[in-house]
């Protein structure tokens, strides 16, 4: 260990950053557990310390706070989502990657296209669409639009599926496999990183959105709600002042699984993140 | 065909009424039999009402009573939800077949809402409410105050039934560190302000704050029918458009004034360096528990406008409830409508919520007197103005507060500001889109 | 230029050889051949394929019916969008409201391209089915075995099986997206805004005007090309700097933690992750409040005396410091909290490739007796680019549409000091996105959205054009294979 002095530094550049990084996660956390309910603008730190934010939303559930709800409702549309947009994202990219056919080139082409519209540019005719299958204030609904489409995003896993060697599809195919035979019991086994990304990134959608999920849930009926517009609406100016603490806490709650979520799953997401971005 | 049906029917009813009028009371309930008998037993009505956050309970309270009082006609099944009165129109106009029979808003979304046919004219359902709720629309106008109905009239006609009068501003202040003179003119309130270490606060980027000024210099402005607003803030009324601005300025570049983002004020208050603030009923909460025993509110105060002092208005607007031209039991949403906004429900929500009345009788009761921040406001409503101006109003009057508020503009630079006026004109001015 | 054009001719053959195709089936094929172009079973018939045949049959009778009971209720409206306006009259004897027979224009335009779309599929459908009635007909001539319905259903695991894993992904991709957009396309056509707002009014085609009024040839709006090309501008600027910025933070991190002497990566890696597991709409709308004119940081700022310096040095004019509310000040603030945002993922990506660092190679450099910095500059920079540079176009395009953190980052709390762009509903830090949501959701100006939103994609197409050619990427898919 020779280097000393620019091991230090190292060091003391990554802790630097680590603190930018997380003053504003440290803001969250401890304002959550401020017992003023506003926005503190005079210090850094809570004058005084509880946990009322967190017992309020949980189980002291009014009209504004809902948490309960919301949480199990973008539970299960973020489950159907990610079940449903995995399916797709992994069909269109094994047909596009480890298959052969005509019109291959000018749907891809076709997708690429697609991508380059501004996606809330058609939002009210999503919604009319919705609307006309009676489909708004639906979970059914809200899951649709969060996967429907989710088959334009396959080119990272499309890039992953490049990746694995096409003689062990070939092997395959000359002990009698079909096509369909090789994709589940060939090609599937080999993407559990690409399997992980897209179950992790497609999940965090309903946690995520907030434009879509307002304008489909508009019943104004608040235990409906999805997270995200929940504790969007908890900053509209008349409720910001009782309910800024309530909301940092709810963020810190959602965070919580998906941080879990992240850190064991964090090998197998660069993994695919990168098999995909790379040769995408 | 089918117009031509809708209107012999209508023709009908209308004769029965006639007779159901000059017979007295007892054919009205014979009318009504017949409303039943035509759609079987007692029908089934479904309702959805939004109001805000804080309504959500004493809301459901009425719709429970509602559905009591009716019990005879029809089975009510009506549902709470919640939208902010201050966006409600967003959310009603991007599917109004999908919004709420009933809702509640603020009174400066109404020409917005009837130019897309959103409301249901109370006008036309005047038979309903001799029916049912024993009262004409010509009462409904008489029981609330002028402005609250004004507010809720467009091209001569009611479009909704006021429910508070209490959206409109004043200040507070802390009678700890001003005096009630201090607070008379806004150059004794920055100096005393000043003098005390504190500071005062008001929001300028706000088309509804900072139109204030100009409409207390005898300017105006007005809802054309297309939806466009017609304005003369760049030409001479009592004084000229530059004048009122370079009061305006005036009052921002003092050190002790501090401009406040709109809906960040109470924020502000309840930091403790302000001394005084333009806000309304809706921070009183904040107010009182900041300031304690120095809590006070009065009248906005005086500005010098070219060397004169004049009197500073406040715009008041109301909340305002709606009955949704789509809704599939107008009838009874109209019902609905009036029941959450008659007197009796106003005396509740104001000793319930602290919402300030629109309804007279209860706006003269002492409980509603003795309310600091009521009581200014009915005050102030005495130098109050209504303000009509169409979508077009908003983005460019907030420019022009934040340039004032920024600095942008100089104290007498008297072309840079009558440029700006004029643009701020042309943009406020021009056609719908 | 050569090559486009070749593939450009190759798309036109294909198309010619595909009719001609259909014309050859219909001349020369026998009389069921010639059925099917009215009954699309026909062909299947003849040649014993009986399920199919009953299959395609029910397919056509259901089109013929949708097409009859629901299409045409609004095709033949499409011309003019509607032409009778709603009008209710109110009945006290039913308490409700009766309508007159009102058209809805946006319904019109909806149902109608839903059909068009139904209908085109049903077209490729159609020529295709005939065309296979025809092969059929000749394997028949030939003898050659005709495949039964199982037979037929297997293919779908096999060489058809592209069909199968498509067809909801695709069905979806057309349903929620295609449509939309088309629709949104051709309301850049009309003038659908707040004054013609179905289903109070209707609104009807007016040709180009919107795209002249964009660029300041209507007069009406004196100021809105000027605010286009404002935004336009702010957005580039802004899809350039957050693109670079992240991906070279995102690398030097990534380098600095994969860096062999540091320790606990995994632990330095996930505290750089919190921010990404935190949702962006709690994160950004409370970095928001941090650096508000009132907020935390301003105070913060005041008590140490830096805004007083700051105001004294005439860099402020206020007496706090407008992070977030002046346009330098939030146009640089945005993208250095983007960097907050985005460094993080790239951070992953380039980890990744990282650890998939070509060693043989670094190891028999250094066997050539290369320092680590020769190394570094000549193997390991190389490859990290090579590895992560396509992703830079998608990263540009998606951040030219890059909604969330503008949005939430300036909506209530931004107020402009331009008058112009004031005048037409555009603020300095908006994207054209941003602005084109804010026109639709408070100001129901769709006509105008549409028209930017074409505009979003003639930037973009432009753009993905060019680096793609430049890029080549086509075949890096086949080194797999």
């Amino acid at each position: 260990m020779k280097l000393k002095v620019s091991d230090i530094l190292r060091y003391a550049l990554l802790a630097f950053l680590a603190l930018i990084w997380l003053v504003p996660i440290v803001w969250l956390l401890a304002t959550s557990f401020s017992k003023y309910t506003g926005m503190n603008t005079t210090t850094f730190f809570p004058t005084e310390w509880g946990i009322e934010n967190y017992k309020n939303l949980l189980f002291g559930a009014d009209s504004v706070a809902q948490f309960p709800h919301w949480f199990w409702n973008t539970m299960v549309i973020a489950v159907f989502t990610c079940v449903i947009s995995t399916a797709f994202v992994l069909m269109v990219a094994y047909a596009t990657s480890c298959m052969r056919f005509k019109g291959r080139k000018a749907l891809m082409n076709i997708s690429v296209v697609i991508n380059l519209f501004p996606g809330v540019l058609a939002m009210i005719a999503v919604y009319f669409i919705l609307k006309s299958f009676d489909l708004t204030n639906s979970y059914v609904g809200l899951i649709l639009v969060y996967s429907a489409s989710s088959g334009l995003g396959y080119l990272i896993a499309k890039g992953f599926l490049d990746t694995v060697p096409v003689s062990l599809r070939e092997a395959a195919y000359l002990d009698g496999a079909s096509e369909a035979m090789v994709f589940f019991k060939v090609v599937m086994p080999m993407s559990k990183p690409i399997i992980v990304y897209t179950v992790i990134s497609s999940f965090l959608v309903p946690w995520m959105d907030f434009v879509y999920a307002k304008m489909i849930l508009n019943s104004g009926v608040s235990s409906q709600w999805t997270v995200a517009i929940g504790l969007y609406n908890m900053l509209e100016k008349s409720l910001i002042n009782t309910y800024f603490t309530q909301f940092c806490a709810g963020g810190v709650l959602v965070s919580i699984p998906i941080s879990i979520l992240f850190i064991i799953m964090q090998k197998f997401y660069v993994e695919g993140v990168t098999g995909g971005a790379v040769k995408g | 065909m089918k117009k031509g049906l809708v209107s012999v029917l209508l023709t009908a009813s209308m004769a029965s009424m006639l007779l159901a009028g000059c017979g007295g009371g007892g054919e009205a309930a014979d009318t009504q039999g017949q409303a039943g008998a035509q759609t079987g037993e007692k029908q089934n009505v479904q309702l959805t009402v939004w109001g805000a956050e804080n309504d959500q309970a004493i809301l459901k309270e009425f719709a429970d009573s509602f559905a009591q009082e009716y019990a005879e006609y029809a089975n009510f099944d009506i549902q709470v939800g919640v939208e902010s009165e201050s966006t409600a129109k967003d959310t009603v106009l991007t599917d109004v077949e999908a919004a709420a029979d009933v809702y509640s808003f603020a009174s400066d979304q109404l020409a917005d809402l009837v130019n897309a046919g959103a409301l249901q004219p109370v006008d036309d359902m005047d038979q309903v409410l001799q029916m049912y709720a024993g009262k004409t629309v010509d009462e409904v106008k008489q029981s609330n105050t002028e402005g609250s109905v004004d507010a809720a009239m467009m091209n001569g006609k009611l479009y909704a039934f006021p429910r508070t009068a209490d959206n409109g501003y004043f200040l507070y202040y802390d009678s700890n560190v001003l005096s009630e003179e201090d607070v008379k003119s806004w150059d004794s309130l920055l100096a005393a302000a000043e003098s005390a270490g504190k500071k005062v606060g008001m929001t300028l980027a706000s088309g509804w704050y900072d139109a204030s000024f100009f409409y207390s210099a005898g300017f105006t402005t007005s809802l054309n029918e297309d939806g466009s607003t017609s304005m003369d803030w760049n030409k001479e009324a009592d004084y000229s458009g530059v004048d009122v601005a370079n009061a305006m300025i005036h009052i921002a570049s003092s050190p002790a004034f501090m401009a406040i983002a709109d809906g960040d004020i109470s924020n502000q208050l309840a930091s403790g360096q302000l001394c005084a603030a333009v806000s309304g009923v809706w921070d009183s909460g904040v107010a009182e528990s900041t300031y304690g025993d120095g809590y006070a509110a009065a009248i906005l105060p005086t500005f010098t406008v070219a060397g004169e002092q004049v009197q500073q208005l406040s715009v008041v607007g109301c909340k305002l409830v709606a009955v949704n031209a789509y809704s599939e039991n107008v009838g009874w949403a109209t019902l609905f409508a009036d029941w959450i906004t008659n007197e009796e429900a106003q005396a509740k929500s104001f000793a319930q919520n602290g919402t300030g009345p629109s309804n007279v009788n209860v706006m003269n009761t002492d409980a509603v007197q003795q309310n600091v921040a009521i009581a200014t406001l009915g005050e102030q409503t005495n130098y109050g103005v209504v303000q009509s101006v169409g979508q077009n109003f908003w983005d460019p009057a907030a420019t022009f507060g934040e340039m004032v508020a920024t600095g942008v503009l100089k104290e007498g630079d008297t072309a840079g500001i009558q440029a700006a006026l004029d643009t701020l004109v042309d943009g406020v001015t021009a056609p719908i889109q | 230029m050569e090559k486009a054009k070749t593939k450009s001719a190759a798309v036109f053959a294909g198309i010619g050889h595909y009719f001609g195709d259909f014309g050859r089936a219909v001349k020369d094929g026998d009389l069921f051949v010639k059925l099917s172009l009215l009954w699309m079973g026909a062909g299947y018939f003849r040649r014993k394929q009986y399920i199919k045949s009953i299959l395609i049959t029910i397919f056509e009778v259901l089109i013929i019916i949708y097409s009859v009971v629901f299409g045409l209720q609004y095709v033949p409206k499409f011309g003019t969008l509607g032409t009778v306006k709603r009008e209710a009259v109110f009945n006290p004897m039913t308490m409700k409201n009766e309508f007159n027979q009102y058209d809805n224009s946006f319904m019109i335009l909806l149902f109608s391209v839903i059909t068009f779309v139904i209908w085109a599929a049903f077209l490729a459908i159609y020529i295709s089915n005939v065309k296979r009635a025809y092969e059929l007909q000749k394997m028949a001539e030939n003898g050659e075995h005709i495949n039964t319905f199982l037979e037929d259903v297997n293919t779908y695991r096999n060489e058809n099986f592209h069909k199968t894993l498509l067809a909801l992904p695709v069905a979806g991709v057309v349903l929620f997206t295609v449509v939309p957009l088309l629709i949104l396309v051709l309301v850049a056509f009309t003038n659908y805004d707040q004054q013609h707002m179905p289903p109070g009014e209707l609104f009807t085609w007016t040709g180009l005007t919107n795209f002249i009024n964009l660029f300041g040839g209507g007069g009406l709006t004196i100021t809105f090309g000027y605010a286009f090309v404002r935004v336009l501008l702010w957005t580039l600027v802004w899809a350039v700097f957050a693109t670079f910025t992240t991906y070279i933070g995102g690398i030097l991190l990534s380098l600095l933690i994969n860096h062999k002497r540091v320790k606990g990566k995994k632990m330095w890696r996930t505290l750089f992750m919190v921010t990404i597991a935190v949702p962006q709409f709690v994160s950004l709308l409370l970095v928001r409040n941090f650096f508000a004119n009132g907020g935390i940081v301003n105070t913060i700022c005041a008590n140490i005396g830096l805004t007083e310096f700051l105001r004294n040095a005439g860099i402020i004019s206020t007496s706090y410091i407008p992070f977030l509310s002046s346009p330098g000040w939030a146009h640089v603030m945005i993208i250095l909290i983007n960097i907050w945002v985005g460094v993080p993922y790239q951070m992953l990506i380039a980890t990744g490739a990282l650890m998939n660092l070509p060693t043989d190679q670094i190891e028999s450099a250094r066997i050539d007796g290369a320092n680590p910095t020769q190394i570094f500059r000549h193997i390991t920079m190389p490859y990290l680019l090579f590895i992560t540079g396509p992703a830079l176009v998608t990263d540009f395009v998606k951040n030219i549409n890059n909604f969330n953190v503008i949005y939430l980052l300036t909506q209530d709390v931004y107020t402009t000091t331009n008058q112009a762009l004031a005048n037409s509903q555009a603020k300095e830090v908006d994207l054209l996105v941003t602005w084109l949501f804010r026109l639709t959701q408070e100001y129901y100006n769709y006509k105008m959205a549409a028209v930017i939103g074409i505009m979003v994609f003639i930037v973009c197409a432009g753009f993905t054009l060019v680096a793609f050619t430049r890029m080549t990427k086509g075949n890096r898919e086949e080194e797999y294979n």
